[in-house]
């Protein structure tokens, strides 16, 4: 009897490992703290319609810092959320350029905004469209009789006007504890300057190529000196916050869903926190590009890919990864993730409701007006948005004037090639 | 017997042994030879010599992360042994309710110092902050600027937040030392003539020199090293001014120079290790037999 039953033990051991190693397990990595729940729940369905597979989300807060951990340690996940393009370099991701079942049903101009200036292939898919500019109180817009700028005087005179009428409200709330914010504002008013005048192919290869001529960040009338200067005389005026290098993103939130501020630089994933703090501002918000501010220029808003998926090239379960996106990807799952990401699809066939709808006309209307301008990818792997920042804190810190502003911008840029 | 008994014990310090080579010896001699190449975490690793070693010292933020560390850690490690040691004397004393003030002065030290970092982070901030509106109540107008948007004040919120998380346990090894004193040699000094200065210069700092050598090596080794209070109150701004270099291996070790940061790591180790072993110098003879 004894050996009966060791003999059963010993099968129900065999064939309970024969079915672990069956089972195949794809590692799914991401730093989007936003759409966790949310991907869990599409990864539930995914592992219950797809026996054999089984799909593991794993987050990190820090997850671009992470990703190079795993590759130096050769733990790469089998699909991942962070792209970099030092990564592209070294050959991290699979080629994706022929799925053209994604790519068919993928906006024209974000397949563009996916693909490798280098290579002409794609390595990641990205589902959504991000955009960011001016997030405005129009209540308190309509209350002073004021517009969106379209030119820095106009925003200027904008901002005077909430100072004088109103001196409890922050005319414009800048949360620069947070050094990405402040290298946001580098991405979208200089760089972005430079993207419309130079043109969106031409300033990605000034850039790759780090062509000083045209990128000319350290002139005394160039696009960072004059970026400087501005922002240096509106924190003379009080037209910006006081406590600026240590004000956080949930204090600007605050300020804006309390009245307290009438406007503030962010994008698209600013929203659900904004609606989820006072549901009722969702009426109230209002959406302008980055005013013109050099000579000839015109507005501009950032209208970016986000959310991009990429597959390890070196992953032995390409075939269960790239099921696992393609269900990802369906119509049905890509509306409940524009809708809970609050990010239009870039998807044509995923109709989805991402924002109350006056703000969405309001969002599409300026990028109709404004000019478009994407992500700079291709600036040098040593010299991060992050790095910019935290050479604006010290910049209103007082640590910089504008000239040498400019000049360790530059040299700061030149070093991190 | 006996000499079974010597072998087994020999043989009984192994695992502590290994886990000392895996865990100690073994990364740093792997240590020192990464931080001779240029890895960047990833790709292949090419010997560069001593070239990380010369660029940090080129390296302008580097430099004044090696200031801020010093900054840190001197008023740190100064304050933190001033404030236990009067916090020791305070709680040596009998009083109502001794036992609950040492609790309170200690209590600080088990909360961790991110935590720890952010309550303060929340305190101070301005317009916002408890001690702002606090300080507005009381009409102390002096208080309610920003702390932490310059270096001078940012630094005095650093060390001070640190001495007041800290404090407690300087304290307790103080405590230590002044219950390990015996009674009958300060009473002699008292009987002798000595007035209250003398017997604190002369019998009781004597005699609590392996308190202050314990405290002063342990304040230098963990504020050289400080991470985390930095972190969360500022993290490291405005700009990079009050980086320490704890957080500069890890920034550069995250920006793909494994190679460089490693470098930064050993020239750590060395500037933590030449204070401890001057400090540890100064008070060895200086040191009185019980």
């Amino acid at each position: 009897m004894k050996r009966i039953f060791a003999w059963v033990l010993v099968l129900v051991l065999c064939l309970t490992t024969c079915l672990a190693v069956a089972e195949t397990k794809v590692s799914f990595f991401t730093g989007k703290i936003e759409t966790i729940d949310l991907l869990n729940e599409i990864i539930d369905g995914f592992n219950a319609a797809n026996p054999g597979i089984v799909v593991e989300q794993e987050y990190q807060n820090d997850a671009s810092s992470i990703i190079k951990v795993k590759f130096a340690s050769g733990e790469v996940p089998d699909v991942m959320t962070t792209y970099e393009q030092e990564f592209v370099d070294q050959g991290k991701y699979k080629d994706l350029s022929e799925m053209n079942e994604w790519w068919d049903r993928l906006i024209p101009s974000m397949r563009e905004s996916c693909t490798d200036l280098k290579t002409g292939k794609q390595y990641r898919v990205c589902t959504n469209m991000t955009m960011a500019g001016f997030f405005y109180n129009k209540e308190i817009f309509s209350k002073l009789g004021l517009t969106p700028a379209t030119t820095w005087d106009e925003f200027v005179q904008n901002l005077n006007v909430i100072h004088e009428k109103m001196p409890d409200v922050v005319p414009w709330f800048i949360f620069g504890k947070e050094a990405w914010h402040l290298g946001h504002l580098i991405e979208f008013i200089p760089h972005g300057y430079l993207k419309q005048s130079l043109g969106a192919l031409e300033s990605k290869t000034a850039m790759l190529n780090n062509d000083s001529a045209e990128l000319n960040f350290g002139a005394a009338d160039g696009c960072m000196a004059v970026f400087a200067q501005n922002l240096l005389d509106l924190q003379a005026k009080g037209l910006i916050n006081e406590d600026v290098l240590t004000a956080t993103s949930d204090n600007c939130v605050e300020a804006f869903v309390t009245g307290k501020t009438a406007m503030f630089s962010n994008g698209m994933w600013a929203l659900s926190g904004i609606l989820e703090a006072n549901p009722d501002m969702a009426d109230k918000i209002g959406f302008a590009p980055y005013p013109a501010y050099m000579p000839d220029s015109k507005p501009v808003v950032l209208c970016a890919e986000d959310s991009g998926y990429s597959i390890s090239a070196t992953t032995e379960n390409v075939n269960a990864a790239e099921a696992f996106l393609s269900y990802l990807f369906n119509a049905e799952n890509q509306k409940k993730y524009a809708e809970a990401l609050g990010s239009p699809s870039a998807f044509v066939d995923v109709d989805a409701e991402w924002a109350p709808k006056a703000f969405a006309d309001e969002v599409n209307a300026v990028l109709n007006n404004a000019v478009n301008i994407g992500f700079t990818n291709e600036k040098p792997a040593g010299f991060s948005g992050d790095d910019a920042g935290r050479m604006v804190q010290d910049l209103l810190a007082g640590t910089y004037d504008v000239q040498s502003f400019a000049q360790a911008y530059e040299k700061a840029w030149n070093e991190g090639f | 017997m006996k000499q079974k008994r010597k072998d087994l014990t020999q043989w009984m310090s192994l695992p502590a042994l290994i886990l000392y080579g895996v865990f100690f010896v073994y990364p740093l001699i792997k240590g020192v030879g990464m931080s001779l190449t240029d890895w960047d975490g990833m790709g292949k690793a090419n010997f560069v010599g001593f070239t990380n070693f010369a660029r940090f010292f080129q390296d302008a933020r580097a430099m004044g992360d090696i200031r801020t560390t010093l900054i840190f850690a001197a008023g740190s490690a100064l304050l933190l042994n001033l404030v236990g040691l009067g916090y020791a004397f305070l709680m040596e004393k009998p009083f109502p309710g001794r036992g609950l003030a040492r609790v309170i002065v200690y209590l600080p030290a088990i909360i961790s110092p991110l935590i720890m970092g952010y309550i303060w982070y929340f305190l101070l901030q301005p317009g916002r902050g408890f001690l702002y509106h606090a300080a507005r109540q009381l009409g102390l107008e002096f208080f309610l600027g920003n702390w932490m948007s310059s270096y001078p004040t940012t630094m005095a919120v650093l060390i001070l937040v640190n001495v007041w998380q800290y404090a407690g346990m300087t304290m307790i090894i103080y405590l230590a030392g002044l219950k390990s004193i015996s009674s009958d040699i300060r009473e002699a000094a008292l009987m002798d003539g000595a007035n209250g200065w003398q017997r604190f210069t002369l019998v009781t700092l004597p005699l609590l020199m392996p308190s202050i050598r314990i405290n002063v090596v342990t304040n230098i080794i963990g504020s050289l090293s400080v991470f985390d209070i930095i972190m969360a109150l500022t993290e490291g701004g405005p700009g990079y001014s009050t980086e320490s270099l704890s957080i500069y291996i890890m920034r550069m070790c995250y920006g793909s120079r494994t190679g460089y940061s490693t470098a930064v790591a050993m020239i750590l180790f060395l500037i933590i290790l030449i204070p401890v072993l001057i400090s540890l110098r100064l008070t060895r003879g200086k040191e009185q037999p019980l």
